[in-house]
């Protein structure tokens, strides 16, 4: 099963649709993005470079099997498709946060937030606390917060 | 909830939305409007059902994966018709739900400027007490209105030399 996604004219990601593998083979039985496209034009009236393929394993330039992560996300309603860089990008989480090619996600202007101490994740594997870092985009800092206080 | 001040709260209960702005197809992929005045005029002229199209079916598409994608309204297709309009004509109010079948009533109205010259939309709307208020919106070529369909509404065609071409569409919302 393929997945294709339906950019709009701004380029972001409109729906995302599967399709059987069958019907993007060429005339070698190989499958190609660019038959999948016209499939897609054909059946489902919008222009066929506006098809971009999606791969439903991918997160995160990860592909969760171990495999080749293809075009950086899994296309998901609202992404925005990155000709450039062949990436789908999720919607920016904060106004200050900046793209991280290599893993296809936004970071923080700081970098990721910091690692909880040994003390913090015994607690909240007591279920005592429940510890993590928010981003203040205020004092474009990640603040530490215990949300079961 | 928006809170103005410790203990003062806010909640809208409804509101009013109107949708509307130009269908921005992609390139070389407008909508056939010459495609669908002709099906207005074939099925105004038999009295009968509008026909299904490729077209139509481009415009309706486009209307639903837009508003669901900037909106959250997720619509969903109740009816669908063409209305042809003379110069100089002025339609009775128009209404799109059935007071006594509210069940079966659309949620949603949506005009579409198929073929249109110097046509005006006015939509009649309350505001609590303040009641007969309307909002008028000129209606051109490739442009769609979208309002609430408890919403009465007409079209004027102020010029006197050509009929206006306009589709409307029904959605309810999910």
């Amino acid at each position: 099963m393929a997945h294709f996604a339906k950019l709009g004219s701004n380029g972001k990601v409109i729906q995302v649709l599967t399709l059987n593998n069958s019907d993007m083979l060429n005339a070698d039985g190989v499958e190609d993005e660019s038959v999948g496209q016209q499939y897609l034009e054909t059946h489902n009236n919008w222009p066929a470079q506006m098809w971009i393929q999606t791969s439903y394993n991918t997160s995160g330039n990860t592909h969760k099997d171990g495999g080749t992560p293809f075009r950086g996300n899994y296309a998901g309603i609202g992404y925005t498709w990155d000709e450039d860089d062949q990436i789908f990008w999720p919607k920016k989480p904060y106004a200050s946060w900046v793209k991280h090619n290599e893993s296809a996600s936004w970071k923080s202007p700081i970098g990721d937030a910091p690692a909880l101490t040994a003390e913090q994740i015994s607690q909240n594997e007591d279920n005592t606390h429940i510890w993590s870092y928010v981003w203040n985009e205020a004092n474009q800092s990640w603040d530490l917060t215990d949300s079961k206080a | 909830m928006y809170i103005l001040h410790p203990g003062m709260q806010k909640k809208v209960l409804t509101e009013q939305a109107l949708y509307y702005g130009d269908v921005a197809m992609p390139k070389d992929w407008d909508i056939d409007r010459d495609k669908l005045s002709g099906d207005i005029l074939q099925s105004v002229i038999q009295n009968k059902d509008f026909p299904f199209s490729r077209t139509w079916d481009m415009l309706n598409t486009y209307m639903r994966d837009h508003v669901g994608l900037e909106y959250g309204v997720n619509l969903v297709n109740k009816e669908t018709w063409g209305n042809i309009y003379k110069p100089g004509e002025n339609t009775i109010p128009l209404l799109n739900i059935d007071p006594v079948d509210l069940r079966n009533s659309p949620d949603f109205t949506l005009l579409y400027g198929v073929k249109v010259k110097d046509c005006m939309v006015r939509i009649h709307f309350e505001d609590n007490r303040r009641k007969g208020r309307s909002w008028d919106i000129p209606l051109k070529d490739n442009m769609f209105i979208m309002f609430p369909s408890t919403n009465m509404y007409y079209l004027t065609n102020n010029q006197k030399d050509s009929l206006n071409f306009v589709q409307t569409i029904t959605y309810e919302y999910i």
